[in-house]
């Protein structure tokens, strides 16, 4: 017991020695969490916005109308000519263009059906689906004002149709930062307690310091200990600290437990804690260390549904999540929060988890040894 | 200074798992990003908790059931504990058809037709809401008499028709693998000499500090250009990509943007005294802004102001402009001369700061 705390307080101290270190620890994953918390949005404003108005009439220009006064587009100006259309969007002065051709008041008047053209830069799929969408909605929003129209309106009475009426629960103003900041919480434990651990384990190789510790005769478990006990406290404190600002910055409402979300976090971090080991155990350097968490972290990430809902997955990706912890806690953290679920609901997702997480563990221990090879 | 290059060459050789890792890693995200990052979700799960036995509600029912987007199934249980199939995640949606649907609708002009939708995650949930309004339209406009729209709307999609995902994370992979390899790497490897202390005996040989770095810096070049090569080829032959534009100058440009990055690089192993603390700054500084403030992945235009303008100095955004411009616009040189002009100017900064923060570390 003495030894672990010696080991823990020489870790502590190694850890806070340099101010660098207490920035990486604090400040870094608050900038993170900021950048992804802001970033992570399919919202699209401002797209630049050329028209074609080659019919010239009252009613093109109340459809142009409507597309000037709102941000999601920026009205760049008119153009008549298509080669000049063709410029503008390749160039990359302009993201969209539409084109109202000759007639259309005309043929609108007569119900001739008549066609409006929207010309979007592809480039960017993202940008070109949500802007497309958009325009879309502004010219339906047209056509019901024209076809309510006094003079045009059509005998209702004989009309029935269904009405769509959505609720949306859990996230009534589709607010992302709900769903992402719960995931990203689970990113910056990750890294603290993996990338970290790794690292710091491996920097005494590195320095040769690790042999030092191994003449003495402290225990393989308790040299463990000492290392890693201190790790999942800071963890623990980052935890709460990013949790607060969540809260502050973003709103973020949580609906669950606290104790539930710190206790279910705990037991996932035996999964990061064994990585950290393991890791150290088949690399020689830091670099190398940072290197192989890195990769395995990017691995989970992109298979535990942070940015790519598994739902989207092709089955075999589907599947293959199975086998990823992260996944796991992914759900835990995001239903904790967002629909405030309780163990009961969350226990499929905790068995594999912590019996990953153990298997890793155990794996990582075994496989450290304290001795020079 | 080839000494040295030679000397760095072989410490990457040595190390042949991370050697492996940097090839292996834009292979693996290149195959998820491909075939995972498709933001169309199908096979929703939709529970109908049906209160009306008629044959209107049949209909709707079909209705959903005909359509590709759902994967429907009757829920018994009522619509006070349909909470259930969210907390359980058995349910995306519950389609609730209230007793007096056949009726209403025979009487009314309008009958509400209730969709509870878990929005827990914004984007999916905004897909269901759509799809729904899909299947609604398409039954209206078989049973129903709602008037059309007057006019049609034809839509175009230049440069990417199908609006394949390849073709804008191709391009960003390219980016963000280029960044990693130059400004992560080189960043640590300087900052290991210091942090070992070989750094010291590597200065009092007669080389010169601008030998030095160039030397450091040769193998990575060597090594992201085969990287981006890899990727390229990949996407070009597994994905589809196109290559519009000309060769020459994508290789021209992305060299500069190498360059951009290996001065990041060294600007970080300036401020760095150990590898974790330059690790750490790598990541925030070139990591982060590239797979999110350049418009990798999510648009730039509906960020807080702030994050806006930080972005005007994330060299990716830039890049991404020239690659995606040169690959599948088919952008001549004077058309990205704003984005490359940038890039040099960048490039000027970046250098003399690091190198004169370099000498100044070295003398001190």
């Amino acid at each position: 017991m003495q030894q672990i705390y010696y080991i823990i307080r020489k870790e502590f101290k190694q850890i806070f020695r340099t101010r660098e270190m207490i920035a990486i620890i604090f400040i870094a994953p608050l900038i993170q969490m900021l950048v992804l918390g802001f970033a992570i949005t399919n919202e699209v404003k401002h797209v630049k916005l050329i028209i074609s108005d080659r019919d010239d009439s009252f009613i093109s220009r109340e459809i142009i109308m409507g597309f000037q006064n709102t941000d999601r587009f920026d009205f760049l100006g008119y153009l008549n000519s298509n080669q000049g259309l063709k410029d503008a969007i390749q160039g990359w002065k302009a993201q969209m263009a539409i084109v109202i051709p000759t007639g259309f008041s005309h043929d609108l008047q007569r119900n001739l059906r008549p066609e409006i053209q929207l010309i979007v830069d592809g480039v960017d799929g993202n940008t070109a689906g949500v802007a497309l969408g958009y325009a879309q909605g502004i010219i339906s929003q047209f056509s019901q004002n024209y076809l309510n129209h006094p003079r045009k309106r059509i005998n209702f009475k004989k009309v029935h149709w269904a009405q769509q009426e959505e609720r949306m629960w859990y996230n009534v103003n589709l607010d992302t930062a709900q769903h992402m900041v719960p995931g990203i919480v689970v990113v910056l434990i990750t890294i603290i307690s993996m990338m970290l651990s790794a690292m710091n384990i491996v920097r005494e190789k590195e320095l040769g310091t690790l042999e030092q510790l191994m003449v003495t005769p402290i225990r393989k478990h308790q040299l463990l200990l000492g290392k890693l006990i201190p790790f999942l406290f800071l963890t623990f404190v980052e935890l709460a600290i990013v949790m607060k600002v969540a809260q502050l910055i973003f709103s973020i409402r949580m609906e669950g437990s606290l104790f539930l979300l710190f206790g279910l976090a705990f037991l996932f971090l035996f999964t990061t804690l064994g990585l950290g080991i393991f890791v150290s155990t088949i690399t020689q350097s830091q670099q190398q260390a940072m290197f192989v968490s890195w990769f395995i972290m990017v691995f989970m990430l992109l298979m535990s549904g942070l940015f790519i809902p598994i739902e989207n997955m092709p089955l075999l990706l589907k599947k293959l999540t199975y086998l990823n912890p992260m996944r796991y806690i992914m759900y835990i953290m995001r239903d904790i929060f967002q629909k405030g679920s309780s163990i009961q609901y969350l226990a499929k997702d905790v068995l594999p988890m912590t019996f990953y997480g153990l298997v890793i563990f155990i794996f990582g221990v075994l496989k450290f040894q304290k001795r020079v090879n | 200074m080839l000494a040295i290059a030679r000397k760095e060459f072989l410490h990457i050789i040595h190390d042949p798992r991370s050697l492996m890792i940097i090839f292996a890693m834009p292979i693996i995200q290149l195959a998820m990003f491909g075939y995972a990052l498709d933001m169309e979700i199908k096979n929703v799960d939709l529970a109908v908790i049906n209160y009306d036995n008629s044959i209107q509600s049949q209909h709707l029912v079909e209705q959903f059931e005909g359509s590709e987007f759902f994967n429907i199934f009757a829920y018994n249980g009522s619509t006070d504990d349909m909470e259930q199939l969210f907390l359980e995640r058995k349910a995306k949606a519950v389609l609730i058809i209230n007793h007096d649907f056949a009726q209403s609708f025979h009487r009314n002009i309008s009958t509400p037709v209730q969709i509870i939708i878990d929005a827990a995650d914004p984007n999916a949930g905004t897909l269901i809401k759509n799809y729904c309004s899909q299947v609604i339209i398409a039954f209206n406009q078989k049973y129903a008499s709602r008037p059309t729209l007057p006019l049609e709307v034809e839509s175009t999609i230049w440069f990417n028709p199908d609006l394949k995902s390849a073709f804008f994370f191709v391009p960003g992979l390219l980016a963000l693998l280029l960044i990693m390899i130059c400004a992560l790497l080189t960043s640590i490897t300087i900052t290991r000499e210091k942090e070992m202390g070989t750094m010291e005996q590597i200065l009092v040989s007669p080389v010169k500090a601008n030998e030095i770095i160039i030397g450091k810096v040769l193998p990575y070049i060597g090594i992201s250009i085969l990287v981006g090569a890899l990727i390229l080829v990949i996407g070009i032959i597994l994905f589809g990509v196109p290559f519009n534009g000309s060769y020459t100058l994508l290789f021209l440009l992305s060299t500069l943007y190498i360059i951009t990055a290996l001065s990041l690089g060294l600007m970080i192993s300036t401020i760095a005294s150990t590898q974790q603390v330059a690790m750490m700054i790598a990541l925030i500084a070139t990591l982060l802004p590239t797979m999110f403030l350049s418009g990798f992945i999510f648009p730039l235009s509906a960020m807080p102001k702030i994050l806006q303008i930080i972005s005007h100095i994330v060299p990716a955004k830039y890049y991404l402009m020239i690659v995606r411009g040169v690959l599948i616009k088919g952008n001549t040189f004077f058309q990205l001369m704003e984005p490359t002009l940038i890039l040099v100017l960048m490039t000027f900064l970046l250098l003399i700061i690091a190198l004169r923060r370099f000498k100044g570390n070295l003398e001190s």
